[in-house]
């Protein structure tokens, strides 16, 4: 990436910086009804997570088809803060752990107590699982598909793991039952609004973030082990280190978005941890565009957005919409819809060629 | 040999005194007394072969009792005319049969006067005769008490022993038995036992026999038994074994509790070898589902580096076909249908893999250059494959019918069972495997496959078209997904989602075997198979997971291609 902010940038950011206005106004005055400001800042969680992905896919060519497994474990982490929290107040012990016997929270979830080790936690433990597997894996020169499947692999035995009630995090029904959420009542409009507008904001900054590293040293190095890596590594750089680096980020990026979404809905469960989630992250990522963080938002407020939508109109259609819509940006618009403007300029060109040399161009091909 | 010595000795010396006791003897319940005096009856008939044909006292005499009337003084009088009956087609013990079930029934009639009734349908038979007749107005059906039930199935089961022409009818008769063994008239297995011609109704009857010895007054008979019972060795004989051990009355004699523990020690020692076999026959089923799941998958991303994520729902698909051809041959060969699975495999075969050449015309061939981008578009295939499916066919599991040649199973050792449906995926597996080597090593379609996987540009160069390669390769794998499916179809659920569970497992095979490696895919699946059912009975099925993930993980690092890779220029 050449420069850090191009017009299509330009806009994204400025409409985020609108929605960040916007959302409290609207929220708060009731002009937008609590569901709409929580649905929104679900969305752009999910956008949080397919910038990502985008960063590490779209930036140095890996494909992740595991990041369920950092945001979910982002959002573990905050909904322990939050039990711990609501256990303060209400002085009732969880429902998973009064049903597994205990008199009490393990100790070990003491850190939970801090608002900050939380943070601190969400920020470090995903970073350091992503590190620990990235090692291996990039060490031994995984890459391509290979990689992406064991990463699929390795969040569909995390599932397996949560799915266990004596795994201790609540098993297949998850954790629920927040009470507060920064002082303000879970469920509340004002929780929502703080929480949306919280959501937006880590979008819009991590965005400018992501822009300007992409568009660093940093960046043309990753595009260049996306492009090529043997040949970098010809040069004389650690491929291994680079794409540690930003596949660390990526993963406590992840966790932070699982941070931010758990609280907006309430609950959390293994079934984010479904290899299914985390491909459908990377849907959102292709159908959007890869490489610039602005496909990642616009392909993960399209998708979900269609989806909530023919979710209550034509729910049985939404798969076959959904698989379509795969195929046929990934056939037709190699790189997603913000390929379009691009394609149509080509096709528009081929178009305006008379018949005979178009169909001379094609068996050329 | 020992059979006939039975039949010419022990026989009425067991039959003989078991009449005389309980009838006359011991406090009598009625219908209890009457089984065993019904079993006296049939154990002694056929063997004393003196005496006229008189069938109308014992039967009047039964029927007197089964109504209730004088049950002490009738029964106590009936001991001799029975052992003095002669019966040698069992047509008094099918008489006695009926009369039960009609008791059982409650379609017994009795009427004063020691008449009896059995309605039969809208008919009326005498009890005694079984010809029609007319029961007078006042009689009244007796209901039998729930106790005496339990006495009346072990009498049915001790008279179909003896009547049921059908072994698995008498089959079933000796495990009844075997379930209420208590006051059976030890006797009566025994002459059972010489009379019956059938294997595996003998080797049951032998266990009864033993059970019945085990009781016996007699040291000598004790250990005769038990030792007879240590054949058996399985986990329901090691119980009762244990049960007699902590008896301490029971082993009051030395010798007894040492025969015991000895029996014991044999029959646990077997049972662990058995469990052990068992264990590596679920290792090899597994690692053969396993197999037929990854090995499309393996030709497929050793050909092309592409990982198709629809070749679960290729499995599905392969089911579903499966399920078409059962239900085809319902509508037009009701006669055939037993053989569906056979019957269904060429035609999945070629439905899955012309699916699969369709598909890698339309979406995969446009994508060689971008591996990442085919992840996406399998995915979406498979998304699209499963809602057909289920639009089509509903979410519920697919009801198959299963042919005879694939139920049951046979016990080899302790409780290890040989099942048929496992037997015949692992049988489909192994033909795979050689249908596949074959296909690969001896046809001009294997040697182009292989001349492609080791080195495309090459290949191309000396002519071979490599895209016709390509899209015969995902055919074909396609299709042994497919037949994984039909395989799959008496062992697993057949539903839309079947598929999803298999991508993740077969990847895992392919990675440790080695890309584009048949036998290396083949030993993969064996070893993943074996960990995953060895380990979950210690640590639980998830654990299993967890632990072949990470040893693979670990694999990769001192041997990123694979246990066997294949040779070639990458």
């Amino acid at each position: 990436m050449r420069r850090a902010f191009d017009p299509i940038a330009l806009t994204c950011a400025s409409l985020l910086v609108l929605l960040l206005v916007l959302l409290p106004a609207l929220g708060l005055s009731g002009a937008l009804p609590i569901y709409g400001v929580n649905l929104l800042g679900q969305i752009l969680c999910f956008a949080l997570l397919a910038m990502s992905v985008d960063l590490m896919w779209g930036g140095a060519g890996v494909l992740s088809l595991g990041h369920g497994l950092f945001f979910a474990f982002g959002g573990y982490l905050c909904a322990m803060h939050l039990l711990r929290t609501a256990y303060a107040a209400t002085h009732t012990l969880p429902d998973f752990l009064q049903f597994m016997g205990a008199s009490g929270f393990p100790r070990w979830w003491g850190f939970a107590d801090s608002a900050l080790l939380t943070l601190l936690a969400v920020l470090l433990l995903p970073a350091l699982l992503a590190f620990l597997f990235g090692y291996v894996s990039f060490r031994s020169r995984v890459n391509g598909v290979y990689f992406s499947i064991i990463t699929q692999a390795l969040t569909y035995s995390a599932m397996l793991l949560m799915f266990r009630n004596d795994t201790g995090f609540g098993g297949n029904n998850g954790m629920t039952g927040f009470h507060a959420v920064a002082g303000l009542p879970a469920g509340s409009l004002r929780a929502a609004v703080l929480l949306a507008t919280l959501s937006a904001a880590t979008v819009l900054l991590v965005l400018i973030g992501g822009r300007l590293v992409l568009a660093s040293r940093f960046g043309r190095l990753l595009a260049a082990i996306r492009d090529d890596e043997p040949r970098l590594r010809f040069l004389g750089y650690d491929t291994l280190w680079l794409k540690l680096a930003a596949w660390c980020a990526s993963a406590a990026l992840a966790a932070v978005a699982g941070m931010l979404y758990v609280p907006q809905v309430g609950i959390i469960n293994p079934g984010l941890l479904d290899p299914s989630v985390s491909l459908e992250v990377a849907v959102w990522v292709a159908i959007g565009g890869r490489g610039g963080l602005c496909g990642a938002i616009l392909g993960a407020a399209l998708i979900n957005v269609l989806q909530f939508w023919l979710a209550s109109a034509a729910p049985t259609l939404w798969p076959f919409v959904l698989s379509l819509l795969v195929l046929l940006v990934v056939l037709v618009l190699p790189n997603g819809l913000l390929d379009l403007r691009n394609r149509s300029r080509a096709w528009m060109d081929e178009l305006a060629q008379p018949l005979p040399a178009r169909l001379r161009g094609r068996s050329a091909r | 040999m020992r059979r006939t010595g039975a039949t010419s000795t022990g026989l009425p010396v067991l039959g003989l005194p078991m009449l005389g006791l309980p009838v006359l003897g011991l406090p009598v319940l009625g219908l209890p007394v009457l089984c065993l005096l019904v079993l006296g009856l049939l154990v002694l008939g056929p063997l004393t072969c003196a005496g006229a044909h008189a069938a109308s006292p014992p039967r009047a005499a039964i029927l007197a009792s089964l109504c209730g009337e004088g049950t002490r003084a009738v029964l106590g009088g009936l001991g001799e005319t029975l052992a003095a009956t002669p019966d040698e087609s069992a047509s008094e013990a099918r008489w006695a049969q009926r009369v039960l079930q009609a008791f059982s029934g409650h379609a017994l009639q009795c009427a004063p006067g020691d008449q009896a009734f059995l309605s039969d349908g809208d008919r009326t038979l005498d009890a005694v005769t079984l010809q029609p007749a007319r029961a007078p107005d006042d009689s009244h059906a007796p209901l039998p008490s729930l106790r005496a039930r339990v006495a009346l199935a072990q009498t049915q089961a001790a008279l179909a022993l003896v009547a049921a022409r059908d072994p698995a009818e008498r089959l079933a008769a000796a495990r009844t038995l075997a379930d209420h063994a208590g006051g059976l008239p030890p006797g009566l297995p025994a002459a059972a036992l010489a009379r019956e011609h059938d294997p595996r109704v003998a080797a049951a009857l032998r266990v009864l026999v033993a059970e019945a010895g085990l009781h016996a007054p007699q040291v000598g008979l004790r250990l005769a038994a038990i030792a007879a019972l240590r054949q058996d060795a399985s986990s329901a004989t090691a119980q009762r074994l244990a049960a007699l051990r902590a008896d301490t009355a029971y082993v009051r004699d030395p010798r007894i509790a040492t025969a015991l523990d000895r029996a014991l020690a044999h029959v646990r020692f077997w049972l662990r070898v058995g469990d052990g076999l068992a264990l590596l026959y679920n290792g090899v089923s597994a690692g053969s589902v396993l197999f037929m799941s990854a090995v499309g998958l393996a030709i497929i991303f050793g050909l092309m580096g592409v990982i198709n994520l629809a070749q679960g729902e290729f499995i599905m698909l392969g089911a579903y076909v499966t399920y078409c051809v059962q239900e085809a041959l319902r509508l037009v060969a009701p006669a055939w249908l037993d053989w569906y699975p056979l019957l269904a495999i060429p035609v999945v075969f070629t439905v899955t893999g012309a699916a699969g050449m369709v598909i890698e015309r339309v979406v995969i061939c446009h994508l060689y250059r971008r591996p990442l981008m085919t992840l996406l578009a399998t995915w979406a295939i498979s998304l699209l494959l499963t809602n057909l499916v289920r639009v089509i066919f509903g979410t519920q599991n697919l009801r198959f019918q299963t042919p005879w040649y694939l139920t049951g199973g046979v016990r080899v050792v302790g409780d290890f069972l040989i099942t048929t449906n496992h037997l015949f995926a692992i049988a489909f597996a192994v033909a795979a495997f050689v249908a596949s080597l074959a296909l690969l090593r001896l046809t001009p379609l294997g040697l182009f496959i292989r001349a492609t996987t080791q080195n495309r540009g090459m290949a191309g160069c000396v002519g071979i078209a490599t895209r016709r390669i390509d899209m015969a390769a995902f055919g074909f794998g396609a299709g042994l997904a497919g037949l994984a499916g039909l395989a799959l179809s008496p062992i697993y659920n057949v539903n839309p989602t079947m598929g999803t569970g298999f991508i993740i497992d077969s990847f895992m095979v392919v990675v440790l075997g080695g890309v584009g490696s048949l036998l290396g895919t083949a030993l993969a699946a064996l070893g993943i198979g074996l960990v995953d059912v060895g380990i979950e009975p210690f640590y639980g099925a998830v654990a299993a997971k967890v632990i072949a993930l990470l040893l693979i993980i670990v694999l990769i690092q001192w041997r990123p291609q694979g246990l066997i890779a294949a040779r070639g220029r990458r």
